[in-house]
């Protein structure tokens, strides 16, 4: 039987997400396909259809592994707005991290907790815009100088948070369903398939069928839980870097509290006897008359702190955001023969990359380095977020002459807050000096190599290529492929693009 | 019964925490946890309401007020408070009141001077702003393990949390952590309060020191506030017994006082660390490479805090090397066994004495610094000048001790040739005036042309006339009334009319001319001011210009001498263009729109007006001019490398090392239109 020694790697390009397409090849005989999520920021079932279609004529509707990395509306977006395409696909094998085993009763009990506060961020997003809404907000901040700045920024911080929020909670066909999970992955979980697996970190997968000649590395998750635990008690160590969700468990308590519900004990900081009820104001008003007097005080009332603790919810939301980041199942998928790699890391984010380096992968000498230092082509974390690649842990050890890096960002269709925090200069600085200029953006439009937006990314990709030697340059120009512009609606717009960027990785 | 001249006592004494209530549990400093806070009597009203600030114990996380405090009741005036609890809100309302008040008081007696908030900057543009008389705090007004200070409201909010605890021995698992009982965490935030009073524009990163200077000098003050308590300190030193050359001691209990409770602790991890072999404190050895390379302004205000640090215990040394030598018969070694009391005593003295004297050095030192975009090599100059303003004689050299430590760490102020005491002192002017019966006389040691002399005979009046209508006032309201006076100008009461420093000197000189002013102040009072992106002036034809911080300040030196002086900031804005081709232009801010690649670099100098002396004796520049360009061809420019310097950090590296938080949530590199110190402390 021939060994696989070719991939192609085909990017959607939806928008910001991932959607990866893998289609292996010994010779020229395609003998395996693999999807690796669907997902993308924001898209109605209308516009998504030509790509997951897109996908179904590419496989000829059957998908030999279907991986999900982690449970973002950025990485299964489609599979909620397509589930009737997805549900006709025929489906070997579905991977996931061991995460998202609901059966076992650790993963329950920490959904459960986790669900609590998915929740708490969601309410917390609705409060906050109502708040805008019903023009709270620019009340509270009238007469000051620069009102307007101020309440600009108020409304970009609500967005924000609000875009966290959707990331981690969007219910069923706008039902707000917090708690649970994200439909697409509800979704992905009652597809029909032959076999299910939780993959575990340190595990090596091999001997899969029509897959000779390549291994599947599960570099994450790390085994989170134990993480968690192991971050305590270290001296110094500060509570806002502690990824522990607890820190958040009062301020879930109050966003979730019921309004008209008297306060429960678990609610309260004190006990009873120094909680002023709202109902004895009137009677007992000796009691609070200063404090009260003062806070409501007309002409006080820019001083007023009645919405500022909600904005707490920031912090909680780029907490769960880091959290179900390292849960992403990563994976270093090697041709053997070679032993050449190609990296599919999710959005793992620093705690994650740090945790791959202490796998014992019992078979030979092998590092994690080592995997590293082979890799040719590099699916970029996050997209390209400064957390999602770890610098001397990661990158730095990315020293293979024929390295190439796709990044799934696209400023057209991205979460607020994103175009801020990506792309990271100084990753795509060191990306560039790695791949020559091989790094390939989803959508490279608007995307600035500066922040005096004085020059695009895709001019210094361009300046960056030519680096290449001739042999190189005509290599990367025969394996990438740009396919012809397709109509899509959006939005009630038509616009052309191509539905992907294919590039084939040599794998011998 | 009732009586009217009632005398009032002279102190207030409260209990409250050492450090926070996480040091109760250990039986080992249970005993020193608990200390009373000395202050100075005043008025108070449930909540507690003082004339500095007032307490206002609503949750809005709950929607709930909590019963206030009243302080004046007879069982808890002769207890001398509330006995420290944790589960007593009204506990908390009154180890605020005391960690505030003490902190306040602190900056009164270095600065020589009373406290003042920032005022609140309205809408109206007529009003423009309106006098804050109290700081409000909320001891529980957030949910979340922080707090921070609100430039918008003029409050602290204070937040609580549930902890797993950082660990086991001093914290019950899952219980609720308040940071409103951290003695260290009211006294940074309160600091930020009262450092946003005098300089509003230190909130303003314009460079990679700024922030961190907020934060740090937040700290610093905490961190030397704590150990100005001697029950502390003895405590600590008699426990070392015979390690007493072991100087680390002061060092790791630094630390701990800030790790307590989390977040607060890096800005002191700089000082040292438990080495995880030995398992015992080391002091980190500096890397002047840090201040070159970090920019976060946590991990960068550390590097101060450090330095600070570094000084005081070179300080402290040099104070008990007589003690140990005569405890040890100048052997060094101590015999075995517990040490003497009287000796634990003396040390703790000295410690607490120096550390009274580096938190004076360190805040007075704010007078002495620019009034914008400070770097902490301006900080070290001020430290320096300030000091020997004040001490003329310092036996226990404690300027060198400073100077060390920052050139230890890599910080030297620029425009500077050599490191001595010399040149770190801001350069001395004299520019005196005398009224004698031959009419007025005028000398200075430096060259000055007519139109500039005319200036400054102006500015020496003006100054003097503020100097003696607020002399005697006493009442801070009324202290800011007056000052606001002369600041505006006030012409709505011909009985009591005061012009002000624009009216003076717009209205006497009637076109802008000179060049000797320009160049002493750095900033652009010359002709052509426009060409540089200076506003002219609503009423006169002349360049906008504002004044900030005027303040009459009288000090007492160990000596028995009395400074008094009035320090007063003059600020004015240029609009700057960076363009394509690397040229700098200009733009008129508030009047044109913003080019892409345009900012404000704001300009400005603090000046020091001796009132006894009736001369002018420093001018501390950030200049808007290139002062050095203009000496040699006698051409007026833009300071470039303070424009490239800002636009770099603004628009490149700054943008780049912010935190996640400040990236995700906040508006470029400014916050100042969210809760900068929220944000701050997000990182």
């Amino acid at each position: 039987m021939k060994k696989i020694n070719r991939c192609k790697v085909r990017m959607y390009r939806a928008g910001t997400g991932d959607c990866f397409l893998l289609k292996f090849y010994a010779g020229t005989r395609r003998k395996f396909t693999m999807l690796i999520d669907g997902g993308v920021w924001q898209g109605s079932k209308e516009y998504l259809t030509p790509f997951v279609e897109n996908i179904k004529d590419a496989t000829d509707g059957k998908i030999d592994l279907l991986v999900i990395t982690h449970e973002h509306r950025d990485h299964v977006l489609m599979f909620d707005r397509c589930s009737e395409i997805f549900e006709t696909f025929e489906i070997d094998q579905l991977w996931f991290g061991w995460t998202e085993d609901d059966g076992d009763p650790e993963v329950a009990a920490w959904k459960e907790k986790y669900g609590d506060k998915k929740k708490a961020l969601s309410f917390a997003a609705d409060r906050m815009n109502q708040l805008i809404n019903d023009q709270s907000i620019r009340m509270s901040l009238a007469g000051n100088q620069a009102e307007n700045e101020m309440y600009d920024a108020k409304v970009l911080f609500s967005d924000v948070v609000n875009g966290f929020s959707e990331l981690h909670a969007a219910g069923f066909d706008g039902q707000k369903i917090y708690k649970g999970g994200l439909k697409g992955m509800e979704v992905v979980k009652k597809l029909k398939v032959n076999k299910v697996r939780y993959c575990r970190q340190g595990e090596i997968i091999k001997d899969i069928k029509n897959m000779e000649g390549v291994k599947f590395y599960v570099l994450g998750p790390p085994n989170m839980y134990q993480q968690v635990k192991k971050e305590h008690g270290k001296e110094g160590e500060s509570y806002d870097h502690n990824k522990d969700l607890e820190v958040n468990d009062l301020f879930s308590l109050s966003v979730l509290k019921d309004e008209l519900e008297p306060l429960k004990d678990d609610i309260l900081p004190f006990d009873r006897e120094f909680v002023i009820e709202n109902d004895q104001m009137g009677k007992e008003c000796f009691s609070v008359s200063n404090s009260q007097i003062r806070y409501e005080d007309p002409m006080k009332e820019w001083r007023r702190i009645d919405h500022d603790w909600l904005y707490s919810s920031g912090n909680l939301a780029l907490r769960m955001n880091s959290l179900t980041n390292n849960l992403s199942l990563a994976l270093a998928i090697e041709f053997e023969e070679s032993k050449k790699v190609m990296l599919f890391p999710g959005d793992a984010e620093f705690g994650s990359w740090e945790s791959w380096h202490k796998i014992k992968w019992h078979q030979g000498e092998l590092k994690t380095e080592d995997l590293l230092n082979q890799t040719v082509f590099y699916k970029v974390a996050h997209h390209l977020s400064h957390n999602g690649t770890a610098a001397s842990l990661g990158l730095e050890m990315m020293n293979h002459s024929d390295l190439v890096a796709m990044a799934t960002l696209d400023f057209t269709n991205i979460s607020n807050g994103w175009k801020s925090t990506m792309p990271n200069r100084k990753i795509v600085k060191e990306l560039l000096k790695r791949t020559k200029g091989r790094l390939i953006l989803l959508n490279d439009e608007e995307v600035y190599s500066d922040f005096e937006e004085r020059e695009l990314i895709s001019t210094v990709i361009e300046k960056e290529k030519a680096r290449m030697n001739d042999a190189e340059k005509y290599e990367f120009d025969r394996d990438f492929d740009i396919p012809k512009s397709i109509k899509v609606k959006t939005k009630g717009q038509i616009i052309e693009k191509p539905l992907y960027y294919e590039y084939a990785v040599d794998g011998r | 019964m009732k009586t009217t001249s009632k005398r009032k006592p002279n102190f207030r004494k409260l209990r409250a925490y050492a450090f926070d209530p996480s040091l109760s549990l250990k039986l080992d400093t249970a005993e020193v946890n608990e200390i009373e806070y000395t202050l100075p009597w005043e008025d108070l009203e449930k909540g507690p309401v003082g004339s500095y600030i007032e307490v206002i114990d609503y949750d809005p996380t709950i929607d709930r007020y909590y019963e206030a405090v009243d302080l004046n009741e007879p069982y808890i005036l002769v207890e001398n408070g509330i006995r420290p609890s944790e589960s007593n809100p009204k506990f908390h309302q009154q180890m605020v009141y005391a960690v505030a008040m003490t902190t306040i008081k602190n900056f009164e007696k270095a600065l020589g001077r009373k406290v003042i908030w920032s005022t609140r900057l309205l809408s109206d543009t007529t009003l423009y702003e309106e006098y804050v008389e109290k700081l409000r705090i909320y001891p529980h007004a957030l949910r979340e393990p922080n707090a921070y200070y609100s430039p918008h409201k003029k409050a602290i909010l204070f937040g609580y949390f549930r902890s797993k605890a950082s660990s086991l021995d001093i914290q019950m698992p899952d219980a609720i952590v308040f940071t409103c009982l951290s003695h260290d965490i009211i006294a940074h935030e309160v600091t930020h309060a009262i450092l946003d009073g005098i300089f509003r524009h230190y909130n303003e990163p314009t460079n990679p020191d700024v922030l961190a200077f907020h934060e740090a000098f937040a700290d610093i003050v905490a961190l030397f506030q704590h150990f100005t308590f001697p029950e502390v300190l003895k405590h600590q030193i008699a426990r070392t017994r015979g390690n007493l050359k072991n100087q680390n001691l002061l060092g790791q209990l630094a630390q701990e006082f800030g790790s307590a409770i989390g977040g607060y602790g890096s800005l002191r991890d700089a000082i040292g660390k438990v080495n995880p072999k030995t398992k015992e404190w080391e002091p980190a050895i500096p890397n002047p490479q840090d201040y070159k390379r970090t920019m976060e302004p946590h991990v960068r205000g550390s590097i101060l805090v450090a330095a600070i640090f570094d000084a005081f215990l070179s300080i402290y040394k040099n104070r008990v090397a007589d003690l140990l030598r005569i405890a040890t018969g100048g052997t060094g070694i101590l015999p075995e066994g517990e040490l003497h009391p009287d000796l634990v005593n003396r040390m703790a003295k000295e410690a607490s004495k120096a550390a009274k004297h580096v938190l004076n050095m360190c805040i007075r030192a704010l007078d002495y610094c620019p009034p914008v975009d400070i770097t902490f090599g301006d900080y070290l100059r001020a430290i320096i000048t300030a000091d020997i303003d004040l001490i003329k004689n310092d036996d226990q050299e404690y300027r060198l001790a400073f100077i060390d430590a920052f050139r230890k760490r890599g910080i030297y102020p620029t425009g500077i040739k050599t490191l001595s005491i010399d040149s770190l002192k801001q350069k001395e002017l004299d520019i005196k005036f005398h009224k004698s019966n031959q009419g007025r006389s005028f000398s200075s040691n430096i060259d000055m042309n007519d139109t500039t002399k005319e200036y400054m005979a102006i500015l020496n009046k003006y100054l003097k006339e503020y100097g003696d209508d607020i002399k005697y006032v006493t009442e801070r309201s009324e202290i800011y009334r007056i000052t606001t006076e002369y600041i505006r100008g006030n012409y709505d009461n011909p009985s009591g009319l005061v012009q002000g420093l624009h009216q003076r000197w717009a209205i006497t000189i009637e076109e802008p001319g000179t060049e000797s002013l320009s160049e002493m102040t750095g900033l652009a009072f010359h002709p052509g001011f426009e060409n540089l992106g200076i506003k002219t002036d609503d009423q006169f034809y002349f360049p906008r210009f504002s004044i900030q911080n005027l303040r009459l300040l009288s000090r007492v030196g160990p000596d028995g001498n009395l400074l008094n002086q009035v320090v007063f900031s003059i600020f004015q804005k240029s609009g700057v263009v960076m363009n394509m081709d690397g040229t700098i232009g200009h733009f008129i801010p508030e009047v044109d729109p913003v080019p892409p690649n345009g900012f404000v670099m704001y300009g400005g100098c603090t000046l020091l007006f001796d009132l006894d002396d009736n001369s002018l004796k420093y001018i501390i520049s950030k200049p808007i001019i290139d002062v050095e360009k203009y000496r040699l061809d006698g051409k007026y420019e833009v300071d470039e490398d303070r424009v490239r310097a800002q636009y770099n950090f603004q628009f490149n590296e700054g943008l780049e090392e912010r935190s996640l938080y400040s990236k995700y949530f906040g508006v470029g590199l400014n916050n100042n239109f969210n809760e900068p110190f929220a944000m701050l402390h997000n990182h």
